[in-house]
């Protein structure tokens, strides 16, 4: 295993720049576009601005979880990702693209062979494992300046409930069985046949917390905000509220991706005061 | 959602015009001119093909038409008269809402509320939502505008436009049946992005209006008071920025602990001088003594 991880560090080394610039595919939505000059020979590229990392911890992918089991941590990334099961660290698919982007992961199959970015983001693109591909730009966006973000209603670590004890439970508990959402890999017969339910309308994809060096997993308290990725068209009042009243006193954001440009909006009820 | 602040305009003095507004309430000026533009049985003449009508008044009315801001002086005959020239929401609420305009067609026919709802209905399917959305923030005595220049369908004003800039660029966006084909509003990205962009580019707030009905049928006037309307504000919400408040939220409570920290300190070596002074004092007076 310890060969297989150098041989992949090797190949992580010689394939930076294309993961940087994968990386930076997103485009802050900032009024304008900022777009790097290729006609000018100083340009930098576009995986310059990637902050790579020395250390990198080893995950194997599990299938039948669609997630990854951490076999070797290096450095302090796993306080704020992924969550912890039965003693074991487990990174979404959402987390493996990003630290993978950064070089901060090596992910190995069943037979210890590194799967590359580009087998990760295969899986992303398949959307098959809790996450799309426009959802792993929205996770990456907020990654990148720093919010902790995590799967919404997945708790971090058995002990805690997540936003579970004080949000609709009933919304999330879709995507358990994929997202470690049980005791010891084992769904029950409720998550099975909520599973088979299909909830229409708009649901929260993350829970979000502002940047914070002292999180902590155990008790992360409540969330800044829940994110909701919106597909389709705009969404109607009626979505809008369906959703608010659901999850109530907590703010929620919205987020449109096209093309890999997030953009992130707020729709708030608003009674606009009666004047003199 | 706190919503954002006015911005007055200023005045030649440098001072904002928030005074003058707070002076004259809008509620105010609209009830004086109701009662001037029933006193003189002002009628407004609907123009050939076009929605919008014409109104001859007095130099009083027409000053408060202007302090109202309804409508717009389109010349005057003398220094007595002047006309001016009302949109069709802006028409209707004056005959339909305060009750102070009688309305003739071009053909000196004079209309009853009901008949001008039918016309303006026939000549705009869009008529009674936007109506309805006029209606709702006028009764707030919020100043209602066209917002076509900003890519909307009103702004709205918290007093008049020359006192301060518009808060809100508007849209209506009709919901339910009863509406037919013209709900398609604001049910694409491109659109709404659009109209977030435009407004955000001018300063404005993207309040949607969301009327919907129980009412099947739009053809009377009746179905008004079946119309509710909805408030909602759209922005955009930028990650960034919202992180560096955070970072600047956090530095101000550390700055204000360490005040705290250093005026407890100033409190404790105070208390520590007087102290010492006193036992320095004590032992002075019982060396005298002795």
């Amino acid at each position: 295993m310890a060969a297989a991880a150098a041989s992949a560090r090797d190949r992580r080394r010689r394939s930076r720049a294309p993961a940087g610039g994968a990386a930076h595919a997103v485009r802050i939505d900032d009024g304008e576009e900022q777009h790097l000059n290729p006609f000018l020979d100083a340009a930098p590229s576009a995986s310059s601005r990637v902050q790579f990392r020395n250390m990198a911890s080893c995950a194997r992918w599990v299938e039948e979880t669609g997630a990854a089991e951490v076999v070797e941590s290096r450095g302090n990334l796993w306080l704020t990702t992924g969550v912890t099961r039965a003693g074991k660290l487990y990174y979404n698919i959402e987390e493996i693209g990003f630290l993978a982007e950064r070089g901060a992961l090596i992910l190995l199959n069943d037979k210890d062979e590194t799967i590359g970015i580009d087998g990760i983001y295969e899986k992303l693109a398949g959307g098959n494992y809790g996450c799309s591909w426009d959802t792993f730009q929205a996770y990456k966006h907020l990654k990148s300046l720093g919010y902790i973000v995590g799967r919404f209603g997945v708790p971090w670590t058995m002990k805690h409930g997540g936003t579970c004890d004080t949000i609709a439970p009933q919304m999330n508990i879709l995507e358990t069985d994929q997202s470690l959402n049980r005791v010891d890999g084992v769904s029950s017969d409720i998550t099975k046949l909520l599973k088979k339910m299909q909830i229409d309308g708009i649901s929260p994809s993350f829970e979000v917390y502002l940047p914070n060096s002292k999180f902590k997993k155990s008790s992360p308290g409540s969330p800044c905000f829940l994110l909701c990725l919106l597909r389709g068209k705009p969404p109607s009042r009626v979505e809008l509220e369906a959703v608010e009243n659901n999850f109530r006193g907590i703010p929620l954001k919205y987020c449109h991706v096209d093309n890999g440009r997030v953009s992130f909006l707020s729709f708030d009820e608003v009674t606009l005061p009666s004047l003199p | 959602m706190d919503l954002p602040g006015p911005r007055w305009k200023k005045g030649k003095d440098g001072k904002d015009f928030a005074a003058l507004a707070a002076a004259n309430p809008m509620s105010t000026i609209v009830a004086e001119l109701q009662a001037k533009l029933r006193d003189s049985e002002a009628v407004a003449t609907l123009a050939v093909h076009t929605r919008d009508a014409i109104l001859e008044v007095g130099k009083d009315q027409a000053k408060l038409l202007n302090c109202a801001s309804f409508g717009r002086a389109v010349g005057s005959a003398g220094a007595e008269r002047q006309w001016f020239q009302l949109g069709p929401e802006e028409v209707f609420f004056l005959c339909h809402a305060l009750k102070c305009v009688a309305v003739e067609s071009e053909n000196e026919a004079r209309m009853g509320a009901p008949e001008l709802w039918d016309l303006l209905a026939s000549t705009s399917e869009q008529f009674p939502e936007m109506y309805r959305a006029y209606e709702h923030l006028r009764l707030k005595n919020w100043v209602v505008k066209s917002g076509l220049q900003y890519g909307a369908h009103f702004v709205a004003y918290r007093h008049h436009p020359a006192l301060v800039h518009s808060e809100f660029a508007v849209i209506v966006v009709p919901e339910g049946k009863a509406f037919g084909t013209t709900c398609g509003c604001m049910q694409v990205w491109s659109e709404l992005l659009c109209a977030l962009r435009a407004s955000g580019s001018v300063a404005k707030t993207l309040l949607v209006l969301t009327i919907s009905t129980k009412s099947s049928e739009l053809g009377s006037m009746d179905c008004l008071e079946q119309m509710i309307v909805h408030e909602r504000t759209i922005t955009r919400w930028i990650p960034q920025q919202c992180r560096e408040q955070q970072d600047k939220s956090c530095r101000e409570v550390s700055s204000n602990e360490d005040q705290e920290h250093t005026s407890r300190g100033v409190v404790f070596s105070y208390w520590g001088v007087v102290l010492s002074f006193t036992v320095l004092s004590s032992l002075l007076v019982y060396k005298l003594k002795f």
